[in-house]
């Protein structure tokens, strides 16, 4: 056992931060909503006026404030309102999903996925998806600005599984 | 590499004298035989003062930005490296080319003076110049000597293929183990002819962008927002590892950003030329599809 904040524990409900483009994303969460599609309440939406908004620097914030999962999510490519916003979005998360890989980010606690205003099955199912796998994970420890990860706390918990 | 200096100072003398160059950038002795530093030559006596040897690893090209509002007329030496951060610099607008003369020098590739303090004996080439695939200046007003064979041909990304196969728990804890070294001298910044914004995030502290706190987590979110500022735009000089006083493995993230962007994008080394857009000041409708 360690003292850190973030022990796994049976009721772990995940923080999902979610950031939604105003004119698509976030109107089929809005749609979701409205058609009583019942998606976990462990998302925290965030609008943005478009994909491209969202700094790469915002998730690695986010991760570091204690946050388990982030989803950035956007118009499909071609439909953007800002007509190519979405295809710097693509460029630029391509590259930060493998990064944040890179310094140890478990791959899914970190998505990019296009989300239609009339897909709103689909961000009942992107979401569920995700809560779930993160539920698997646990709460995140890297990058956290108030854990120190020490290499037993792993290995403890895989032996444990 | 004598032959060079004397023609380098030569050269210098002839720019100084003719009026040409009121001041000339090229490198001095330092005090221990590895110290090699930057310097300013103002009057033809001076130009004895340049130096040519295996130590002349700094990029000087970053001094130029201090002469973007001064009368003086500049002439710098530059060696590869230092041609391919002088068109980054003219890429980003901060500086003009014309305004320059920009005297190239081949290089045979320079020794790494963090193994020279540690007193090894046979101190190796910098890792940077030993993975080096332009030595040859790529823009130049004028170049003196013979072109010399590239050492590498293909980027090598042995180290960063062996972090990638490390699993997340483990690069978490090495990341984790480096950046806690890092003490934010933003040396690696300041060094760095990619890193050339007239307003860094870094030194913007009532954003709220980056706490004062020194810890892993906060050194992190530095070391991961820079290596992302300087993809497509980082022209692998390692000049970052150099001055680094804590030994952080700068590189090994840059390469990783540079590994994927041409992989997904297409090769773009950058600093070639002046003309293109970096990857990521650019987009192509055909771009790899994951997030469907
Ligand atoms: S030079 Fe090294 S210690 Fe200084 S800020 Fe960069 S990584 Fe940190
Ligand atoms: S990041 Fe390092 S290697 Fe790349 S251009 Fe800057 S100083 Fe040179
Ligand atoms: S860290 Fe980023 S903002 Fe700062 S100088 Fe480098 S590229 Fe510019
Ligand atoms: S407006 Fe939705 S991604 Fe640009």
């Amino acid at each position: 056992m360690s003292n850190n904040p973030v022990e796994k524990t049976e009721n772990f409900e995940p923080k999902i931060l979610v950031f939604a483009c105003n004119w698509c994303t976030y109107a089929g969460a809005d749609l979701a909503g409205v058609s009583r599609l019942q998606y976990p309440p462990n998302v925290r939406v965030l609008r943005v006026p478009c994909s491209c908004r969202v700094n790469p620097q915002f998730v690695v914030r986010a991760f570091q404030r204690g946050i388990d999962g982030v989803l950035v999510a956007g118009c499909h490519p071609g439909d953007c309102h800002y007509t190519t916003g979405n295809y710097y979005t693509r460029r630029r998360f391509l590259l930060m999903t493998r990064m944040l890989e890179y310094v140890g980010i478990d791959s899914g606690r970190f998505q990019t996925r296009w989300i239609s205003g009339s897909e709103g099955p689909k961000f009942q199912e992107v979401v569920t998806e995700m809560t779930e796998i993160i539920r698997q994970l646990g709460p995140n420890q890297k990058l956290r600005d108030d854990v120190t990860i020490e290499m037993q706390d792993f290995e403890e918990e895989a032996v444990n599984e | 590499m004598l032959e060079m200096q004397q023609e380098m100072r030569k050269v210098a003398k002839e720019l100084l004298e003719s009026g040409e160059a009121t001041v000339v950038i090229g490198w001095e002795k330092g005090a221990l035989p590895y110290q090699t530093s930057p310097v300013l030559i103002r009057s033809a006596e001076e130009t004895e003062k340049l130096v040519w040897d295996e130590y002349c690893q700094q990029n000087l090209s970053n001094y130029l930005i201090d002469f973007v509002y001064s009368d003086e007329k500049v002439a710098i030496f530059a060696k590869g490296c230092d041609t391919r951060a002088f068109n980054r610099l003219v890429q980003d607008k901060r500086i003009k080319a014309e305004q320059f003369t920009v005297i190239g020098v081949p290089c045979p590739g320079m020794k790494d003076r963090k193994q020279a303090a540690k007193g090894v004996a046979d101190v190796p080439l910098a890792k940077a110049c030993q993975e080096c695939r332009y030595p040859n200046p790529v823009y130049a007003n004028r170049t003196l000597g013979q072109p010399v064979t590239p050492r590498a041909t293909a980027p090598d990304y042995s180290d960063v293929e062996a972090i990638e196969a490390m699993s997340a728990d483990e690069k978490a804890k090495f990341w984790q183990e480096q950046y806690s070294k890092c003490i934010r001298c933003y040396a690696c910044r300041n060094v760095c002819p990619a890193c050339n914004c007239t307003n860094c995030i870094f030194d913007q502290s009532k954003s709220g962008w980056q706490s004062k706190d020194i810890n892993a987590s906060e050194n992190q979110f530095y070391g991961i927002t820079r290596a992302f500022h300087v993809a497509g735009r980082c022209i692998e000089c390692g000049q970052c590892d150099m001055v680094c006083p804590s030994d952080v493995p700068i590189m090994l993230m840059n390469k990783k950003a540079k590994k994927d962007l041409d992989q997904l994008f297409g090769q773009y080394d950058a600093g070639l030329e002046t003309e293109s857009l970096i990857p990521l000041g650019r987009y192509d409708v055909n771009d790899p599809e994951e997030f469907m």
